[in-house]
């Protein structure tokens, strides 16, 4: 039974342990008072004894936050017994007269929602003297300011702004000691912080016509990157305080009271603007501001493999460090070696200012006159909202000594060992001082007129030749043939009487024989004296006649002379006959 | 034989006195104006007037005459006057009447040194080179009376072959005649292609100071490159206020607007 008593009381121990445990997690908002007047502030805490996360706040419809949420962690061990709190605080300004409900805050704590219970203060007329001038947030409220200074709240792209943070402090508040809690960030801008040394206090500042004493805390350049509306991240200060109290020492001075004062600049919206885009040049680079530019060699004239500098300046007011420079343009014969940039550049609040130049370095490579063309710098001046364009002077470099250009490359100047060419050889050359004129407008002779005619004439003269020749020879060919006709003719008189006594054997060889002794005498101009058969040879020889012609010849004579004495049959005749006339027009075609 | 020989020496006469009748009458119109024009601006050159002997070289173009020494000059006028794109304009036509005139060579390149863009030519093959300097070795009227000088003489020598009952002469005319027949053949050819590469080859030089280049006749093709004054163009197409264009590196494109003044 005990045992069991025990064990029961145990039970109850424990679960009442933990009921006490469960018990103990509060949640609560405490205000300051219920009952403020309209010029009046609330502070409002927002207390747990058990750490929890994602609190959320009431929605303070009805007021302003002044600041918060404060966050404080108090974590105690007194006489073994820990005790922990955790408090949001914020100041809060009524908006309105009335009864004002501040809503429930929430919490989560151990994976648990807890929420407070809704509040009602009462707001009442706005009272004179707002209580308790003494108190920290009061006094720095109203004699502590920190002021972010834009010099142009809607700057163009690119145009240079200055943001100045300047706090604002005066009596009776002393300043010990600025912490930076958050420095602004400038996401969408090109910064440039001033340097500002020391900090120095200015006792004749002026805030809104009041005199204060005034820090210069940050100086800032920004050169915005992008258009629309860009925001300036907040300046966060906590400042150690000190402020006279109430209470006196024992000599009668006031007692100086420690406090501390978080002050913020508040987030500024800058609205930037685009560059127009009509009247843009098409080598704008993005430069923005006032400017000089200008192109300027270090030598205008200089022998070959020499080097010179061109530099290209720009010089002014303007985003400096953030465009490019123009390129030069030079002719391709001239080495052009990267340039060297080289910045002077100061940044003021007025924006940054200075030189910028690109060197380049040349060196030409053959004698010549070479034109620098003209270079051309574009920037958007946003005083007088238009671009401008400056344009460089065109400049000659004078190359007086070196080889010449591309001699190599299109006339074969021999094998370079045997004939160097010589600086002279090499030079521009002089005018021609002789010349024959041809009329511009000529008929090109190729295909002309004249050029047919002349192309024509000599295949008619070929054919006028050819058919010139063909006629001679055709006619020296004919009066050959004449000649043997002729000489047939002959044969066949003398032979006709012979053939006249066809039947007759002895007057036909009779006539046979004279018809070639008088074909003979008339064919080789002989007078009739007697013809032997030697002589006949002999004469025949003389022509260069045919042996085998000339001893048929002489055989027919020997036949007709046996014929004469010995009768022979008819057959022979005929034969002889042909023989003969044969033999004759042998003789003729040989003679 | 005594027949052979006239007929030779008639050739030869007919041959001197048609190559000489070729040569002189062109020259039959130089004048003596455009002589001492060109005197008076060879000095003014000299006294480094250069404007003044332009004016009185451009005087004697007006008046229709002209030669490769003028173009020479003017384009040396020019280049000491530093205009570039004139001067290589002038150069350029000074080339046209004379290929292989040193002077011009020389001359031609200092000015081509003043230009911005350094145009690589494509390299030719060595036929194509040899073709050119065949092309060049004569203007393209010249080509033209060497042609006819070689068919001429294939006629005569041709008839020849008919006339001389010689076998052995006859030989030697018909050989030789197919031989200057076969020259004809070729002087010919290259005559005609001669004047079609000039008819088809039109070439032009840059006188805008920098000038885009596009893909397109149109401003939406691709920006393709940047050209400058004293550029040598060889002309395309053209559509409306466009001109197609290739440079010596083969690269070819529009351009618009562009102020160009034609070699041809």
């Amino acid at each position: 039974m005990i045992k069991r008593k025990t064990l029961y009381s145990f039970l109850l121990l424990l679960i009442g342990f933990t009921f006490s445990l469960q018990a103990q997690v509060s949640f609560d908002a405490k205000v300051s008072k219920k009952r403020l007047g309209l010029n009046e502030r609330l502070r409002i805490d927002f207390i747990m004894n058990e750490n929890g996360d994602n609190f959320i706040p009431p929605d303070f419809n009805n007021f302003l936050v002044v600041s918060g949420p404060q966050q404080s962690v108090n974590r105690s061990w007194v006489n073994g017994v820990s005790s922990f709190s955790k408090t949001y605080t914020y100041f809060l300004t009524p908006k309105s007269k009335g009864i004002l409900r501040i809503g429930q805050a929430q919490i989560t704590i151990n994976g648990e929602v807890y929420k407070t219970s809704p509040v009602e203060v009462q707001v009442t007329e706005a009272v004179k003297k707002p209580n308790d001038p003494d108190n920290i947030d009061y006094l720095t409220d109203e004699n502590i300011h920190l002021i972010a200074e834009i010099s142009n709240n809607s700057p163009y792209l690119n145009e240079g702004i200055s943001v100045v943070y300047k706090l604002y402090f005066r009596n009776p508040i002393s300043i010990n000691d600025v912490q930076e809690l958050e420095s602004p960030t400038y996401g969408d801008f090109w910064s440039s912080k001033i340097n500002i040394g020391r900090i120095q206090v200015d006792p004749r500042g002026q805030y809104k016509g009041e005199p204060y004493n005034e820090v210069v805390w940050q100086k800032v350049v920004l050169y915005p990157q992008k258009s629309g509306k860009l925001t300036i991240e907040p300046l966060t200060l906590n400042l150690q305080l000190s402020v006279p109290s109430n209470r006196r020492d024992l000599f009668g001075r006031r007692i100086l009271k420690q406090g501390q004062k978080t002050i913020t600049s508040g987030r500024r919206t800058l609205n930037v603007k685009p560059l127009p885009t009509s009247g843009q040049p098409e080598n704008f680079t993005g430069a923005v501001g006032q400017f000089d530019f200008d192109v300027i060699l270090s030598k205008d004239a200089l022998k070959a493999s020499e080097s010179f500098q061109a530099k290209i300046k720009v010089s002014g007011k303007g985003n400096l460090n953030l465009f490019q420079l123009p390129e030069i343009n030079v002719p391709n014969t001239l080495e052009v070696y990267e340039p060297e940039r080289k910045e002077t550049i100061k940044t003021t609040l007025s924006g940054t200012e200075g030189t910028v130049e690109e060197n380049y370095t040349i060196v030409p490579q053959y004698q010549g006159k070479y034109p620098i063309p003209p270079v051309a710098f574009s920037y958007f001046d946003p005083k007088a909202k238009n671009y401008k364009t400056v344009r460089s002077q065109e400049l000659l470099v004078d190359v007086y000594e070196g080889p010449t250009s591309g001699m190599t490359n299109t006339s074969p100047v021999p094998t370079s060992t045997r004939t160097p060419l010589t600086a002279s050889e090499g030079a521009f050359r002089f005018i021609q001082l002789e010349t024959d004129f041809k009329p511009v407008i000529t008929k090109a002779f190729w295909m002309s007129k004249r050029f047919w005619l002349l192309f024509i004439l000599p295949f008619v003269l070929l054919l006028l030749g050819y058919s010139i020749n063909r006629f001679v020879i055709q006619k020296s060919k004919d009066s050959a043939s004449n000649k043997q006709r002729l000489a047939e003719k002959l044969a066949k008189k003398y032979l006709s009487s012979a053939k006249k006594a066809f039947g007759n054997q002895v007057a036909f060889y009779e006539a046979l024989e004279r018809a070639l002794h008088n074909y003979l005498k008339a064919k080789l101009k002989i007078e009739t004296i007697e013809l032997s058969k030697t002589k006949i040879a002999e004469l025949l020889e003389n022509k260069k006649v045919d042996k085998v012609i000339a001893t048929e010849f002489i055989a027919v004579i020997e036949n007709c002379e046996r014929a004469r004495y010995a009768p022979e049959s008819e057959g022979s005749i005929q034969t002889d006959f042909e023989k003969a006339s044969r033999a004759m027009a042998m003789i003729d075609r040989q003679l | 034989m005594k027949n052979k020989l006239t007929l030779y020496r008639y050739t030869r006469i007919l041959l001197f006195y048609g190559v000489g009748l070729f040569l002189n009458l062109s020259n039959l119109y130089s004048q003596e104006g455009a002589s001492s024009l060109f005197a008076e601006a060879n000095k003014a050159y000299n006294e480094a007037n250069y404007s003044d002997a332009v004016a009185r070289y451009k005087q004697i173009l007006a008046e229709g005459q002209h030669s490769a020494a003028l173009y020479y000059n003017l384009g040396n006028a020019f280049y000491r006057l530093n205009q570039v794109a004139e001067s290589i304009y002038f150069f350029e036509k000074a080339k046209q009447l004379d290929p292989e005139n040193q002077d011009i060579q020389v001359n031609s390149l200092f000015a081509q040194n003043m230009t911005i863009d350094a145009i690589e030519p494509l390299p030719r093959s060595q036929l194509a080179q040899l073709q050119i300097t065949l092309f060049d070795l004569f203007e393209l009227d010249r080509w033209a009376q060497i042609t006819l000088v070689l068919l001429w003489a294939f006629v005569f020598l041709f008839l020849g072959y008919l006339i001389t009952q010689n076998s052995s002469h006859k030989r030697n005319f018909f050989f030789l005649s197919i031989a200057v027949f076969l020259l004809f053949i070729g002087t010919f050819s290259i005559s005609y292609f001669k004047d079609r590469a000039a008819k088809q080859n039109k070439y032009a030089i840059l006188f805008s100071k920098q000038i885009d280049t596009w893909s397109e006749p149109n401003q939406q093709g691709d920006l393709l490159f940047l050209l400058h004054e004293g550029t040598k163009v060889q002309l395309l197409d053209s559509l409306s206020e466009w001109q197609k264009i290739r440079i010596a590196n083969g690269s070819e494109g529009w351009l618009k607007n562009a102020e160009l003044r034609k070699l041809n």
